[in-house]
């Protein structure tokens, strides 16, 4: 590549260089504070007022006692999981075979892409939705949370084109084979698109853990039902800790339930956090499936 | 032997005959019954119940029962004193996230592209990525944490400009702010890898050309990759415009306090509010439809202009 090393540019790289350094720093900082935070001596920590940069007053890890042996945050943990494996496996199933059906050259084809593309640019909206589920008898039970968030039109669209970018000598070998469609699917083309189907697997599975709108309209009732985030919500939005330390013997329940705060902050981010680093490559190359051209 | 088909059929296609393809695809047809009843029930239904808008709702009547009252929900939507606040709050919040986000996230892919060290690219993309993944309801915690009467940021904001110290989520002009920055935080380097990926499909000749007629590397960027990525900013720029109505109504939720509806409340947290804790299913419903048909307006429309002007589009 032709480069002039001019002044300027040197200038410039010092700035971009320094730049990126700041982002990195500014990305990792919330997090950092409150994973020091929770880490921290609780008096202390209402008399902060700055970033912490390591944990302030004597370590403890008290706070993290409270949180994994609170039942709240079990029930939250066990149904979050519950419905991320629901989405993860039925979700993905459901969007990977409806791609496949909407990429097969047939009569309907042109309709039935139709039908799946509307969903996305039209919506009843909430009221009407709800509704519908109410009528359908689901509220206040799992099947609300899990149900409709099987499917999503815009990854029915990118396992549709996965599996129309797949050279079709493929089909037609097996074709000439005498295979049918469902063989050709799950024999040959389901192996060829793993790397997307692991793409939509795994933002099918960030997009679940992370959900907190859906449960808090249709569980408001069934506090046993509620994911993680809900519990989450209570704590760190709308400040209320009483439910999560009662019939704990806190000293200081005031002070506990600051600290408690950023535990639970840290307990429900860090799986995601930690799955992380291992699918960034993945999913790098599922946002460019949807969206670059040529 | 089946009768040939009169009509042109397309290259690819085989015999375009009903019953062969029927003989052909059935199994295929079957796979889509199970979606196309899930569609029906969970996408579609939802859009007949839209009649709640137009009728005096009432649960235990149902749809079939309850009054029809015509376009009075729309008026009273529109007649509400707090109507133009919201559609402003809604279009303000949108598109300060489209024409000041967007291109924050094309500046730090061309940014990017400057850096050689690609071990430190990569270190450095790695950890821009990660607020994405961060829920909502932590950001909103964080937040909340941050801006509070003496929280980090607003300690910040009161030795650097001096600004009075309060909780900076009761004072309706910082709202705005709060909102971008936290979508910001979240969103910038989420959303520039989608136009590092385009940056790094652009023709290493196109460069080396435009080098050797002596542009320099900014001359390079402006006339080489920028061009280049269009078709990409603007798939982009149609996709969020469709998502005008819609985008950011669950942090929105978390944030907001009655006390700064004036700048926070938008038109979904409105319906939301209405129609769940206040139980005006039909005022909601059609502040809702209001809604929808914009976005989807908004959407069509800003898929025809980048047809017209940039010859890509989504649809």
């Amino acid at each position: 590549m032709i480069e002039k090393n001019s002044v300027g540019r040197i200038a410039f790289n010092i700035f971009n260089y320094g730049f990126m350094i700041a982002l990195s720093i500014v990305c990792i900082i919330p997090i950092w504070h409150v994973l020091m935070a929770s880490l921290s001596d609780p008096r202390a920590l209402m008399n902060v007022s700055g970033i912490l940069l390591k944990p302030i007053g004597e370590a403890t890890l008290n706070g993290y006692r409270l949180v994994m042996k609170n039942s709240s945050i079990i029930t939250g943990y066990i149904n979050t999981i519950i419905y991320v494996g629901c989405a993860a496996v039925l979700g993905t199933l459901f969007t990977t075979l409806a791609g496949f059906v909407l990429s097969r050259k047939t009569k309907l084809q042109k309709a039935m892409t139709i039908l799946v593309l509307f969903t996305m640019m039209f919506s009843g909206g909430l009221i009407p939705s709800f509704m519908v589920n109410l009528k359908l008898g689901i509220v206040n039970t799992r099947w609300a949370i899990i149900i409709p968030g099987m499917i999503n039109a815009y990854y029915i669209i990118i396992m549709k084109s996965s599996f129309e970018q797949l050279p079709s000598s493929y089909e037609e070998s097996a074709k000439l084979d005498g295979a049918g469609p469902l063989t050709i699917m799950v024999r040959i083309l389901m192996p060829l698109v793993k790397a997307t189907v692991a793409v939509v697997a795994m933002f099918t599975i960030v997009l679940q853990w992370n959900s907190w709108f859906p449960a808090s309209i249709y569980l408001q009732k069934r506090r046993d039902l509620w994911p993680l985030q809900l519990f989450m919500r209570e704590i760190l939005v709308q400040n209320d800790t009483a439910q999560i330390l009662s019939g704990t013997d806190t000293p200081n329940i005031d002070l506990t339930g600051n600290l408690v705060k950023y535990c639970v902050t840290i307990v429900g981010t860090l799986p995601i956090l930690c799955i992380y680093p291992f699918v960034q490559k993945y999913f790098v190359k599922g946002v460019t499936l949807g969206g670059v051209k040529g | 032997m089946e009768r040939i088909e009169k009509k042109e059929t397309a290259v690819t296609a085989p015999k375009s005959n009903w019953k062969w393809d029927f003989r052909m695809n059935w199994s295929i047809y079957l796979l889509f019954v199970p979606i196309l009843i899930y569609l029906i029930i969970f996408h579609y239904l939802p859009m007949f119940g839209i009649v709640m808008a137009f009728q005096d709702f009432n649960p235990v009547k149902g749809f079939f029962g309850s009054e029809f009252v015509g376009l009075k929900n729309f008026i009273d939507f529109f007649s509400n004193p707090s109507f133009l606040q919201i559609l402003r709050n809604t279009l303000v919040i949108s598109l300060m996230g489209i024409f000041l986000g967007m291109p924050a996230s094309i500046l730090l892919a061309l940014l990017l592209n400057e850096i050689y060290l690609l071990k430190f690219k990569k270190v450095v993309q790695t950890i821009s990525y990660m607020p994405y993944f961060v829920s909502t309801v932590v950001i909103a915690g964080l937040v909340i944490e941050f801006v509070s009467t003496n929280g980090v940021i607003t300690n910040l904001l009161v030795s650097i400009f001096g600004i009075e110290r309060q909780n900076l989520l009761t004072n309706a002009g910082y709202f705005w702010g709060i909102n971008f920055f936290s979508d910001l935080w979240q969103g910038l380097g989420y959303g520039s890898i989608i136009y590092i990926a385009a940056i790094s499909g652009v023709s290493q000749e196109q460069h080396e050309a435009a080098a050797i007629d002596g542009a320099s590397r900014l001359k390079r960027v402006w006339h080489v990759t920028l061009p280049a990525i269009r078709p990409t900013i603007i798939t982009m720029l149609v996709m969020r415009m469709g998502m005008v109505m819609t985008v950011g109504f669950d942090k929105i939720l978390l944030l907001y306090n009655p006390s700064i509806y004036e700048t926070a409340d938008v038109v979904s947290t409105h319906v939301a509010r209405m129609g769940l804790n206040r139980m005006q299913y039909s005022y909601s419903a059609a502040a809702g439809l209001f809604n929808s048909v914009i976005g989807t307006t908004l959407l069509i429309a800003s898929n025809m202009l980048s047809r017209k002007l940039a010859d890509t589009s989504i649809y």
